[in-house]
């Protein structure tokens, strides 16, 4: 099942991929085809992805693959979507407050129950990360379009 | 002889020093984490060596990247977990000594054998990458090409257990470089309307996304079929001392892995992991008592130490002479060199000669300052790492991924980049695809492209030109023998595995 699973995906990838150097315009005369590299690339990949789909067909019927952990995938596209909303809230409330509510958050998934701990990370994770990058290393900190934690603190 | 003004030049100069011995231990603690990599620490400082010279900036992640090469014997030795794939030969030998209470002497043979192995494959890297950079000037476009193919297919091919999935692993990632505006007309290749996309996918994002948010949501993921808390075995007074009657029976296994590891090195994407498995089979072949070897012999910790750590220096003689990264690591360093504006490949020994033999003897320099550090406080690294709490550190990680990617140009796209290649970075490993072609191939696309286009301008639209040079046709023979070489070894594998079944 995952072996067919592998095949049809990258049979999807490889054809979304064709058709994306398909629309590539032609080229002027004495050019080379701005698409023909993720054109042969693309077609490559869909030889392969058939080579997957065929493999997964000669695999015995009692093969079925190893046991899965979906606890942990649960746990991983959890972690996923978290990461997500936080960099997509960098752009509506600046830095300075997604890593405060993200930190507690990520702490507490990787299995740390300290109450105080966890109330630390609030402000030493938006503190420590703010000095170094932003004002030690002088990277200018994403605004936050709704509100700015940092703005608001500055004044 | 360059390299001696250039080794004058560093030594004398305090802050690069300090850079180099700080790496050194940084890539010492890295290595030895077990879950952490060099290559995951160096693409999460990239962003911050923007704000350093080129020479600073390359030195301190070239020396992490040797010394966390080092660092994973520790973890092999004392803990029983390698530290890095390239260890994994390391722990047969090591850890059984480990048990015996000969951990220091374990970890002392290791030392002195990584620093015999690391210094053999610079001094060759020194003599031999002005020849090399010497013939790279005078191949054509379809030589390079070619070149570039046997490249992808070799890395594509032969890391991993699956060459179909290696090499799909090695063409997405080709196809995620042709994301933005073709170099050449101008054309917009997938980027579906979108102006971000137009720019296309930037290096340093997709590197900190695949190696290290990646690799945190794998740990996470290891972290529920963990059992057991890792501890560090003891050495006896007896045990913690190597004297020069025991390392003399493995300086000829330390010289010849040196030699086994320099040449894989130079080969793109064949790896330290593939040098250490070579180098101790070939020493327990040839060793005077092989019924001692995997049941603590100091010889085989000293055979695999000295090749994987070999395979640094001439790892980066392709990727300087033509641009070809052979390992993750030279292709985070090829971002370096991008970010600030030194063009790699056969030129560079034109326009940058004396950075590049500056950057060797930091190279040099990090070996003795890794060798130095481990031989008198390997015991006291591995005891830091016992008291890090990895359930503070993965998240720590996690937060400094997305301001790192930030950090690079300011741009919010690249945080989505990066949190997309992380989540795509642990499906490849969850599903055995090759993260190291995948990047390396990415990294490579454009030009490759380059090249085969103007190859094909060269030749009117013939195919046929890269068949009519013999280098070009060469190389390409060596890519496609690459794969036949690697079938047939599969085949074998198979063959002795269902004789094996058939026997039970």
């Amino acid at each position: 099942m995952r072996a067919y699973a592998e095949g049809l995906v990258l049979a999807l990838i490889s054809i979304v991929a064709i058709w994306g150097a398909w629309q590539v315009p032609a080229a002027s005369p004495g050019d080379t085809w701005a698409g023909i590299v993720p054109f042969s690339a693309s077609i490559a990949l869909l030889f392969l992805s058939g080579l997957l789909l065929l493999s997964a067909v000669r695999q015995t019927a009692g093969d079925t693959g190893q046991e899965q952990d979906n606890g942990a995938t649960l746990q991983i596209i959890g972690l996923f979507i978290i990461a997500l909303i936080y960099q997509q809230s960098f752009r509506w409330f600046g830095y300075l407050l997604p890593t405060a509510i993200a930190a507690p958050i990520v702490l507490y998934f990787f299995g740390v129950r300290s109450w105080i701990g966890l109330a630390l990370s609030v402000v030493l994770c938006p503190l420590i990360f703010h000095l170094i990058f932003f004002v030690l290393l002088g990277v200018y900190p994403p605004y936050g379009e709704v509100f700015d934690l940092l703005s608001w603190i500055q004044g | 002889m360059e390299i001696f003004p250039a080794l004058l030049s560093v030594i004398t100069d305090p802050s690069l020093l300090f850079a180099i011995v700080l790496a050194a231990v940084v890539g010492m603690i890295v290595g030895a984490t077990p879950g952490l990599t060099a290559s995951a620490a160096i693409a999460m400082l990239l962003p911050i060596t923007f704000y350093m010279s080129p020479l600073f900036a390359l030195a301190f992640l070239y020396v992490i990247g040797k010394s966390g090469r080092y660092g994973g014997s520790i973890a092999a030795i004392l803990f029983n977990t390698p530290g890095t794939a390239a260890s994994a030969a390391t722990q047969i030998d090591g850890y059984p000594l480990a048990r015996a209470g000969k951990a220091g002497k374990a970890m002392k043979v290791a030392t002195i054998s990584s620093v015999i192995g690391d210094l053999m494959g610079d001094i060759l890297l020194v003599i031999g990458v002005g020849f090399i950079a010497a013939i790279a000037l005078k191949l054509g476009p379809p030589e390079t090409f070619a070149i570039y193919f046997a490249a992808f297919v070799v890395i594509g091919s032969v890391i991993g257990n699956s060459i179909v999935k290696g090499l799909a692993s090695a063409l997405m990632g080709i196809l995620i470089a042709m994301v933005g505006l073709d170099p050449i007309s101008s054309e917009e290749r997938y980027t579906f309307g979108s102006f971000d996309l137009s720019n296309g996918i930037g290096l340093v994002p997709l590197m900190i996304g695949v190696f290290v948010l990646g690799e945190v949501f794998a740990q996470l993921e290891s972290r529920r079929k963990a059992t057991g808390e890792t501890q560090e075995n003891e050495s006896t007074a007896e045990g913690n001392n190597l004297t020069w009657e025991e390392y003399k029976p493995c300086l000829p296994h330390a010289f010849r892995g040196g030699f086994i590891g320099a040449g894989i090195g130079v080969l793109p994407g064949l790896g330290s992991a593939i040098a250490a498995f070579i180098s101790y089979g070939e020493g327990k072949r040839r060793a005077k008592n092989p019924e001692k070897w995997g049941k603590g012999a100091l010889e085989g910790v000293a055979a695999p130490e000295a090749a994987n750590n070999a395979v640094s220096g001439p790892s980066m003689a392709p990727l300087l002479t033509l641009g070809i990264p052979g390992s993750t690591i030279g292709a985070i360093l090829l971002g370096v060199f991008l970010i600030h504006g030194i063009q790699v490949g056969p030129t560079l020994f034109l326009t940058d000669k004396e950075l590049v033999y500056k950057l060797f003897a930091c190279g040099m320099l990090g070996i003795l300052a890794y060798g130095l550090v481990g031989y008198f406080g390997a015991t006291q690294v591995a005891r830091i790492i016992l008291r890090i709490p990895t359930n503070v550190l993965y998240p720590l990680i996690f937060l400094t991924a997305f301001v790192a990617a930030y950090s690079a140009r300011g741009s919010m796209f690249d945080v989505t980049v990066m949190t997309c290649a992380g989540f795509a970075g642990w499906l490849m490993r969850k599903y055995d695809f090759n993260v190291a072609a995948f990047v390396i191939s990415f990294v490579l696309a454009k030009g490759a492209e380059e090249t085969f286009r103007q190859s094909l301008l060269m030749s009117d639209g013939g195919a046929l030109i890269f068949v009519e040079r013999p280098i070009a046709l060469a190389f390409l023979v060596i890519g496609a023998g690459a794969i036949a070489f690697r079938i047939r070894g599969i085949m074998k594998e198979r063959k002795i595995a269902k004789g094996a079944l058939d026997d039970a």
